[in-house]
């Protein structure tokens, strides 16, 4: 569905992800794990288009959009969940899920995705009038989420979706993932928490400062030795 | 970690020197020397030139504010003093280099003030102190001093004491607020807003026809700066971006009516009308030609590069060699007035007009405001990346917004030019972006009773009240420091962010503790 091919992106001098490949089927979810800076956000960004590679493919469904616009990307079904919780603090719950639906123009449909948000997302309707940066931290990445699936994406991108959020929470957020996912998206998971992140993976991808050290099976990742001393604090 | 306070600090130093040339440029320093030398008490003749002492007085205020705006929050005190010395050092850079330049035109006695009016001899000795080429260090050593000094001041004054008093003047205000309110009885209360409304439609439509043309001219005033406030705040409130130059887009509005409808230089007469479509045109093109360019720039650069282009334009228009095409430094005479009916226009006409036209800009505005574009627009100023992210055309929206809001310049400025009769350079100059940009915030931005309310105590007053037109940037220096301390949404602030009163306040209370500072960056 979704396959990279010998990426590299600068930031001006900054040369953040040095030749990365890596490959997503329909149905999937792939992990990406990694540290603080070793260019989780960087690759996401490229994925959407928001950023561009200075060489290197994205292609996807059999089609390359390495240079397409970010909203063209979202129009395909690619959509990010980005980092940080980052809701429209200023719209109501409802307003941040209209934004969600921005590349859609039939307000029938909107209206429809909007009630499904809400029986996915019980807290949601009960806060619809409510401003996004009233709502605590875990309700603010359910939005999130909730806005991304607006567009009705093929595939979603998470980033760091248990970032800053007590372990509770995190596991709440993954069910909600792994929801998501049987129903047929595809979902590219981007962690620093390797270890929830692999318990609900199919594959997954190590990245260290701007190249892929490691892939394979999630199973398979989860019990290398250096993963485990790195990323699982064995 | 340091490199980044270097960073941040360099760049603010590098904001207020840069500002603190177009300050020179347009006089301000003389007219901030001459309000200080007031203040004090000592008497300057009218027309004479203030004494250096009360320059050296603005510069060290100026120079304290740049060190203490350097100042961050959570740093600890020795990395405070470091940024407001780092902010003031590059101050001192920037207007060394600026003041090299204007010694060398001192020293070879070049006389620019065909294209920079305010650049006079005299203007640029004071600036140096009065000491020629030794001024330039001075000043250097002035900023480097006060920008310690102000990170210094920074750090005392930004303690309790101050932030209490700020409580203390708020919950009075409230206070006040609420015992006018429960003091009323309860229809006033309920129906009291539609009652207002009645009574100023009434006065509008009854007004102009009575209270003689002096008011009419001052009522204008106050209207058009209205229209241009709505234009300023689709490009400042609505899609966040810190776009100033306005006066550039109302010069395109009230130039083309001017050209197409007088008998110099052209001798073109297409009326009123069509000429007013096309000012309105051209406004929008201009807004586009700035837009293009500058899509990529942030925030403070931004508003210092539209508020050049909006200079440049007037120079443009100032100097000798477009004479033929623009009229040069006198301007258009004799702009042709429109017609209505048959009828020519008057006092009373312009009036109508210009009610009607901030009736439709109202109007529009508002139905842009909740339009999807208006929601694309509040997504950008959030949050621009995750705009992006949901497929949100960030580029072309933000150039939709300056040129919705160079439409609305373009119109005031074409009523303008034919209300006068008469439209040249000095109709145009960065007073007007800066009035603009007042109006809108001390109104309150994104507030159409904040704009009016701005427009009136900003543009209508002091006109009102000419005796004092001299304390006039002075009164709003004192009220714009209040309006901080006090209502820092604005006069009427957009009533937006009380929703957030009705939302719970239980905002953190799930986020891992260990974690919490990191997830508020
Ligand atoms: N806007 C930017 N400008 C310059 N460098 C950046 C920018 N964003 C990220 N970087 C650099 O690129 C690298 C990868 O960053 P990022 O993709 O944010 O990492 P991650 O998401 O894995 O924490 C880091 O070294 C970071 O410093
Ligand atoms: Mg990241």
């Amino acid at each position: 569905m979704l396959k990279v091919t010998d990426l590299n992106v600068y930031y001006g001098a900054i040369h953040a992800l040095k030749g990365i490949s890596f490959d997503l089927q329909e149905g999937e979810i792939v992990t990406l794990i990694g540290a603080n800076g070793a260019g989780k956000s960087t690759l996401l960004n490229t994925v959407s288009g928001i950023l561009h590679a200075k060489e290197g493919t994205v292609e996807y469904l059999g089609e390359n959009i390495s240079n397409e616009a970010p909203q063209v990307i979202v129009q395909k079904g690619i959509v990010q969940v980005p980092e940080g919780r980052k809701i429209f603090a200023k719209m109501t719950v409802m307003e941040n899920l209209e934004m969600g639906a921005y590349t859609v123009t039939d307000r029938q449909q909107i209206q429809d995705k909007r009630e499904a948000m809400f029986d996915r997302f019980p807290v949601l309707r009960t806060r619809s009038k409510q401003l996004g940066g009233t709502l605590s931290g875990g309700e603010q990445q359910m939005l999130a989420m909730a806005r991304a699936l607006m567009a009705n994406p093929k595939l979603l991108l998470l980033d760091e979706p248990s970032m800053g959020l007590a372990p509770v929470l995190v596991e709440q957020i993954f069910d909600i993932i792994q929801d998501i996912n049987q129903q047929g998206t595809s979902v590219l998971l981007v962690e620093q928490n390797a270890h929830m992140a692999l318990s609900i993976a199919d594959r997954a991808y190590v990245l260290e400062t701007g190249h892929i050290v490691l892939e394979g099976d999630a199973s398979v990742v989860m019990n290398d030795p250096m993963v485990i001393s790195a990323y699982l604090g064995g | 970690m340091n490199k980044d306070i270097i960073r941040t600090s360099s760049r603010k130093g590098l904001l207020f020197g840069i500002v603190l040339i177009f300050l020179v440029l347009i006089n301000f320093h003389i007219m901030a020397s001459t309000m200080i030398s007031k203040l004090l008490g000592t008497n300057v003749l009218r027309g004479a030139f203030p004494e250096v002492r009360f320059m050296i007085i603005f510069l060290v205020i100026y120079g304290l504010w740049a060190g203490w705006s350097a100042v961050s929050r959570e740093n600890k005190t020795t990395t405070k003093l470091l940024e407001g010395l780092i902010s003031g050092i590059t101050t001192g850079i920037v207007i060394v280099l600026f003041g090299l330049i204007l010694f060398f035109l001192l020293e070879t006695q070049t006389d620019v003030r065909r294209y920079l009016t305010a650049l006079s001899f005299v203007s640029i000795n004071i600036f140096l102190l009065g000491l020629r080429g030794a001024g330039v260090p001075v000043l250097f050593g002035l900023f480097t001093l006060t920008g310690l000094l102000g990170g210094a001041l920074a750090i005392g004054l930004r303690s309790k004491t101050v932030s209490n008093f700020k409580h203390s003047i708020k919950a009075f205000v409230s206070n006040v607020r609420q015992s006018i309110t429960s003091a009323l009885p309860e229809f006033v209360t309920k129906y009291g807003k539609y009652m207002i409304y009645l009574v100023l439609l009434a006065l509008l439509l009854l007004l102009p026809s009575r209270w003689g043309s002096y008011n009419n001219f001052v009522f204008g005033m106050v209207g058009l700066y209205v229209i241009l406030g709505i234009g300023l705040n689709i490009m400042l409130g609505l899609s966040g971006q810190f776009m100033i130059g306005i006066a550039a887009l109302f010069a395109m509005g009230a130039y083309s009516v001017a050209l197409l409808n007088s008998p110099f230089p052209h001798g073109l007469m297409w009326g009123f009308w069509p000429s007013l479509v096309v000012g309105v045109v051209m406004a929008v093109i201009g807004g586009l030609l700035l837009g293009l360019p500058i899509m990529r720039l942030r925030g403070d650069y931004l508003g210092i590069v539209t508020l050049g282009f909006g200079e440049i334009i007037r120079i443009l228009l100032n100097s000798d060699l477009l004479t033929d095409l623009t009229g040069g430094p006198r301007g258009i005479q004799n702009i042709q007035q429109p017609t209505f009916l048959g009828r020519p226009f008057n006092d009373v006409s312009y009036a109508y007009l210009i009610i009607v036209a901030m009736a439709v800009s109202i109007f529009l505005y508002y139905r842009l405001e909740k339009s999807r574009t208006g929601r694309a627009w509040l997504s950008i100023k959030e949050d621009t990346l995750v705009a992006r992210a949901t497929g949100v055309d960030v580029q072309k929206y933000k150039l939709l917004a300056l040129c919705i809001g160079a439409a609305f310049a373009g119109l005031a400025g074409g009523i303008f030019a034919a209300r006068n009769q008469f439209t040249g350079p000095n109709d145009h100059t960065l007073m007007v972006s800066i009035n603009v940009l007042s109006v809108v915030i001390v109104g309150g931005l994104n507030s159409i009773p904040g704009i009016i309310l701005g427009s009136f105590a900003l543009r209508g007053l002091p006109e009102l009240l000419r005796e004092l037109e001299t304390y006039r940037l002075l009164v709003f220096g004192a009220l714009l420091v209040f309006m901080m301390l006090v209502r820092p949404d604005g006069l009427w602030p957009s009533s937006r962010p009380n929703l957030e009163e009705k939302g719970s306040s239980d905002l953190k209370e799930d986020i891992d503790p260990d974690l919490e500072g990191r997830g508020n960056d």
